[in-house]
């Protein structure tokens, strides 16, 4: 029976209105038929091929065009963006906000983007902070949060976290000698930092929906730093113990939010972390084989009771 | 012949419906639980995450399982012998995919699809070592077998557990085949894309008997990637988009092909694209209308290597302008029909799926868009030049 035949029954039988059998018997049949989806990936495909082109452009030219051209273009681009975000905003809310125009989201995209391109322009020419890349990226991710959580931007916020994982990283690179141990202390107290920030925001009720791209970023970010230092080849035990907390606290929060993508992080993370240690040594191909052949067996058992009683369809 | 009937299919699919309606607000929290209850399912299902790290960990058991069988079971043995055991592997993979299903009532689980796909894997390898591999005078035009049957059987496993990734499988399969008829690479082109138009001219009367119903969106996917295919297989320069500007500048037509055959691609990738998008909006169909624009992308990207022009720095501006003006145009020119609607279509968004699609999307694109735009940050190096990219930050760290 198919589902218009479904709507048909459902409204004989009294489960549904007469309304919405019209209601949902149109949207089955797609009518009218909703092209929002396909609009809003042609402008942000827009937005992304005009900052690009824009990028190169003045990388290529920047000498015939003179600064002041570049800078005037980019700063008109910048300010209209951002007069534009400003100008049609609705007040604030801590929770979450639609955009008020369909195109909103995308200047305020087109303007952050912008923002980065006119910065790198500036350090560049003019060296104002001497070559202090770290700062900018601060700053820059800074200013993201804001436009984030002013504008309830997914997109910025993305870019905010992004940029302050650059910060994290460009310190280091500052430091004499960079070793991966000391990248994987950054990555650890970067995850560290927006999960906090991540939960208190959500705990004051201030864009609460955001906790998930935090902790999404974070949990990614944590179990590459921590597989890093299980790769190492020594003083690899501490970071064993680090993968399973890490794996046990991302399997527990997935199962008791209903959000499965954590507990395929725990799932693969941890068997490749585990997988390493157990047969970082081996040489035996025999028993490597067969160690696959368990632990698939075995996780697929554990895998599908959870799926039993968890994870059903979405 | 469908390892799902109808009646299977048509329940789930209707109880899709009824979760993406009552999160819409369109059904009560009662009426969605009453309903519910008239859709109950003796088939098991999961959520994405799980079915793909169920698919994972399927691929890697059954990967180990065929080569620890191997190696405890067979020492040197000869290919033959090899691909004798491969073939009844593939045999037993499927066998097994099919007892997932019929016993533990599995659908889109991860761990069937994963013994349907590796049915497929250890069927062609074990043809090719069966037949061909230390044969000394095995004959390469009959090698095409290999990829003749992986595409028959992968457009089985399409048909029979309804899998979609299956048939973009087959095309793929498609196209090795003529390689080993041919060297010329017109002939290649002709026999593939007349292959993908005879599988549009077999699936375009099928799909209109099942419009509204559980494999509409089976066939209309197919279709898309039918389309997606025959104008790939025409655009010859669409590997000119991977490599470096200077390269297309200096662009001949291509040498391996014959003038009036390049010229005709040309004209042909103008062609399908508002071929594709009339038909997709004829048909009311998302992915048919998604292969028109992306081809209609593609086709102003790779004009001018086409046509031998240099490229300019300001190109993706441009493009990034069109794209943008088609798409406040037709939102605005839908915004100013009755209700918003012209010729059944609106540029509102209906579902609550779309808005969580774009949200999550968002998300992810927004942290990809700074290493796919922005320069690497480089506090060290003074010579560095802004372009490239790769370890993320809003991109506040380039270089001029």
């Amino acid at each position: 029976m198919t589902i218009l035949a479904r709507l048909e029954l459902w409204k004989e039988q009294g489960a549904i209105s007469t309304e919405q059998h019209t209601h949902l018997a149109s949207l089955s049949r797609g009518e009218p038929f909703s092209l929002w989806l396909e609009l809003n990936l042609l402008l942000y495909a827009g937005v992304l091929a005009f900052v690009a082109g824009l990028g190169w452009t003045i990388s290529t030219w920047s000498q015939q065009l003179g600064d002041v051209v570049v800078l005037a273009i980019l700063s008109i681009i910048l300010t209209a963006s951002f007069w534009y975000c400003f100008s049609r905003a609705t007040a604030w809310s801590a929770a979450e906000t639609a955009a008020p125009t369909p195109i909103f989201d995308y200047v305020l995209y087109l303007g952050s983007l912008v923002w980065c391109v006119e910065l790198a322009y500036l350090e560049k020419r003019f060296h104002v902070l001497s070559g202090q890349w770290d700062l900018y990226l601060l700053a820059t991710a800074l200013l993201f949060f804001f436009l984030a959580y002013r504008f309830d931007n997914r997109f910025v916020l993305s870019l905010a976290l992004s940029s302050l994982a650059g910060w994290f990283g460009l310190t280091i690179s500052h430091l004499p000698r960079h070793q991966d141990a000391a990248y994987r202390q950054y990555a650890l107290l970067y995850c560290l930092l927006i999960v906090t920030a991540g939960a208190i925001l959500q705990r004051l009720k201030l864009k609460p929906h955001f906790l998930n791209t935090y902790l999404n970023v974070a949990a990614n970010v944590l179990f590459w730093a921590i597989l890093s230092g299980v790769f190492a080849s020594q003083d690899y035990g501490l970071w064993l113990v680090g993968l399973l907390i890490a794996c046990a606290a991302s399997l527990v929060w997935g199962l008791r939010r209903r959000q499965f993508a954590f507990v395929a992080y725990a799932a693969i993370y941890g068997y490749v972390g585990i997988s390493w240690m157990l047969l970082r040594d081996s040489s035996d191909e025999i028993s490597t084989l067969f160690y696959f052949v368990l632990t698939a067996i075995g996780m697929i058992v554990m895998l599908f009771k959870i799926a039993r009683r968890f994870g059903r369809a979405e | 012949m469908r390892i799902y009937t109808e009646s299977m299919e048509e329940t789930l699919r209707a109880r899709k419906f009824l979760k993406q309606w009552a999160d819409d607000g369109s059904l009560s929290k009662e009426q969605y639980q009453r309903l519910e209850q008239e859709t109950v399912s003796d088939l098991r299902t999961t959520n994405i995450f799980l079915r793909l790290v169920l698919f994972f960990f399927t691929i890697i058991g059954v990967a180990a399982a065929a080569a620890l069988f191997f190696t405890i079971f067979l020492s040197r043995p000869s290919d033959q012998t090899t691909g004798i055991f491969l073939l009844i592997l593939a045999a037993v993979s499927y066998a097994a995919a099919e007892v997932a299903i019929a016993q533990a009532r599995l659908y889109r689980y991860g761990i069937e699809e994963a013994l349907a796909v590796c049915s497929v894997a250890f069927l062609c390898v074990g043809l090719y070592f069966a037949l061909f591999s230390g044969v000394p005078y095995s004959s390469r035009q009959t090698e095409f077998v290999i990829p003749a049957v992986g595409a028959i059987a992968s457009l089985w496993i399409w048909y029979r557990f309804n899998l979609w990734y299956a048939f973009p499988a087959a095309m793929i399969f498609a196209v090795f085949l003529p390689g080993y008829w041919t060297s010329s690479h017109t002939a290649q082109h002709l026999f593939i894309a007349a292959l993908y138009t005879a599988g549009l001219i077999c699936i375009a009367p099928i799909r209109s008997r099942h419009r509204f119903d559980y494999l509409e969106d089976a066939y209309s996917l197919s279709e898309a990637f039918l389309w997606l295919g025959i104008y790939l297989i025409f655009n010859l320069k669409i590997l000119a988009l991977s490599f470096p500007p200077h390269w297309w500048s200096h662009a001949r037509p291509a040498s391996e092909f014959a003038a009036s055959f390049y010229w005709t691609t040309w004209v042909l990738i103008w062609c399908l694209p508002p071929l594709v998008l009339i038909r997709g909006v004829r048909q009311k169909d998302r992915f048919i209308i998604a292969v028109g624009a992306i081809t209609s992308v593609l086709t102003l990207i790779t004009n001018k290597p086409y046509l031998g022009w240099q490229r300019h720095t300001w190109d993706p501006m441009l493009l990034g302008i069109t794209l943008t003006a088609v798409s406040l145009f037709l939102r605005r020119w839908l915004a100013l029909g009755p209700d918003g609607v012209r010729h059944g279509f609106t540029a509102a968004h209906l579902s609550g799926k779309d808005k969580h699609t774009m949200s999550v999307g968002s998300a992810v694109l927004g942290l990809i868009t700074p290493q796919s735009i922005t320069p690497t940050p480089q506090a060290t190096n003074p010579e560095f030049r802004f372009g490239g990219g790769e370890s993320g930050g809003g991109g506040a760290s380039g270089d001029f």
